[in-house]
């Protein structure tokens, strides 16, 4: 039985990439392919990214705590690690849902490249689960024990989130968006 | 519900999958496609009158016929991948890299067991290598459809039916197959049951979705996306060194 196992997870594995496939399908069927809008979005998407970074530095800023902490009550140091932990918690998602997106887009940039590096693109793979995991366990970490406890993690997602930017704001500037084509081109090929 | 009308349902469906395929020339489009659900309607027609005629060799037949059915199978996984890739000449080629090694990783595991087996009988030989060779093949459509959702590629309705009918027909015939091979294979009684209805579900989907010729996908002029894959490349390389340096030195305590 235990020899059979891979077998098994093969079959099952297809019909759950068969299912993805249908997913993704209904998801993206009024979608085009790549469009100046697209482009635009991701890059309005990447510049407040870039802005949050900056910002993030704030929400979880000791500083702003230990001051709080020395001229505030017990009651008012509750309420301000309270108020910066659901902002982390949004930030955290808003991160998470635009390194998404942008990872979407270069995905579908890739597929029309000519010869796309299998190297590099296991490698950005790799950096792209990564983050995911990361960023889901500090959202954890955020939720558990507050956003100042959680400053170290903060310093690999913001990283990892930089370097997604600059992989997307760079193949971007590479892709010239008068010659993609523009939304209200017809679907039919 | 009674086998022999399960039969037949599957006989009429897959007619008139041939049928429309011919009214709306999609048999063009997906020669391979049809010409696999024409030897699939040939093979249901031929053990139908085996076991009609003479019911004592069916077992026999039903192996020797599996085998090319599953033979003629390779021609759709050939079809999807031609038609789903062929405005991404980049994933083509990482995929028919990634295909090959797979071919050649599942035909080694598959003939060494094969050998390992020894043969008893022909039979049932032509039982192992059929099961075998659709462990292969299940070995393919695993890559091609985690390529097809990695790379986000786009289907039309059309291909999107031919793809899903496939998948679930060699998904559940490779469990099938693998606990069958089980020794009493008590386990397969559920699935062995369930397969003529699945098989019946995907021939309606390949009916539902070719009944029709679906527009396909609209795609960007390839050569207008971009040429500069390897400056890319390098530049991210030394960005992302930068970055993470920089990321480091700002959060360190």
């Amino acid at each position: 039985m235990i020899g059979l196992m891979p077998i098994l997870l093969l079959g099952i594995l297809i019909l759950v990439l068969c299912g993805r496939l249908l997913l993704q399908w209904s998801k993206s069927r009024h979608d085009q392919p790549v469009t100046i809008e697209d482009f635009s979005r991701a890059r309005a998407a990447l510049d407040s990214m870039c802005l949050e970074a900056i910002a993030t530095k704030r929400i979880f800023a000791i500083d702003d705590m230990e001051f709080i902490a020395s001229k505030g009550t017990l009651e008012l140091e509750h309420f301000f690690v309270k108020e910066r932990q659901s902002l982390a918690l949004r930030w955290l998602r808003l991160t998470q849902k635009q390194v998404g997106q942008l990872m979407d887009i270069h995905l579908k940039l890739a597929s029309y490249t000519f010869e796309p590096s299998p190297r590099f693109e296991f490698r950005l793979a790799v950096n792209y689960v990564c983050f995911v995991v990361v960023s889901n366990a500090l959202l954890t970490l955020v939720w558990l024990r507050g956003p100042f406890n959680a400053v170290r993690i903060v310093g690999y997602t913001l990283g990892v989130a930089d370097y997604f930017c600059s992989v997307f704001s760079l193949r971007l500037e590479q892709t010239d968006p008068v010659k993609l084509g523009s939304a209200r081109t017809p679907r039919i090929a | 519900m009674d086998t022999n009308l399960i039969w037949l349902i599957a006989m009429a469906l897959e007619a008139a999958i041939l049928f429309r395929g011919l009214r709306t020339e999609l048999q063009k489009r997906y020669l391979f496609f049809y010409c696999y659900i024409g030897c699939l309607f040939l093979i249901e027609v031929l053990r139908f009158l085996c076991l009609s005629v003479t019911p004592n060799s069916y077992g026999a037949f039903y192996w020797q016929t599996e085998l090319v059915r599953i033979v003629a199978s390779y021609a759709v996984i050939f079809e999807i991948f031609k038609r789903a890739l062929r405005h991404n000449p980049g994933v083509a080629r990482i995929a028919q890299e990634l295909l090959r090694v797979v071919f050649v990783l599942a035909l080694a595991y598959a003939a060494s067991d094969l050998l390992h087996g020894g043969f008893t009988s022909f039979p049932r030989a032509t039982a192992d290598l059929g099961r075998y060779l659709l462990y292969v093949e299940g070995a393919l459509l695993l890559v091609m459809l985690w390529l097809f959702g990695r790379y986000r590629i786009s289907f039309g309705r059309n291909l999107l039916g031919l793809t899903v009918g496939y998948s679930l027909v060699v998904g559940l015939d490779v469990m099938n197959l693998a606990l069958l091979a089980l020794p009493g294979h008590g386990y397969s009684i559920g699935l062995r049951k369930l397969l003529p209805i699945t098989y019946l579900i995907a021939l309606i989907i390949w009916c539902a979705s070719l009944w029709s010729v679906q527009p396909e996908p609209a795609h960007p002029e390839v050569s207008a996306i971009d040429r500069d894959y390897d400056l890319l490349v390098a530049k991210t390389m030394a960005v992302f060194a930068h970055l993470s340096e920089r990321g480091g030195r700002t959060f360190r305590p």
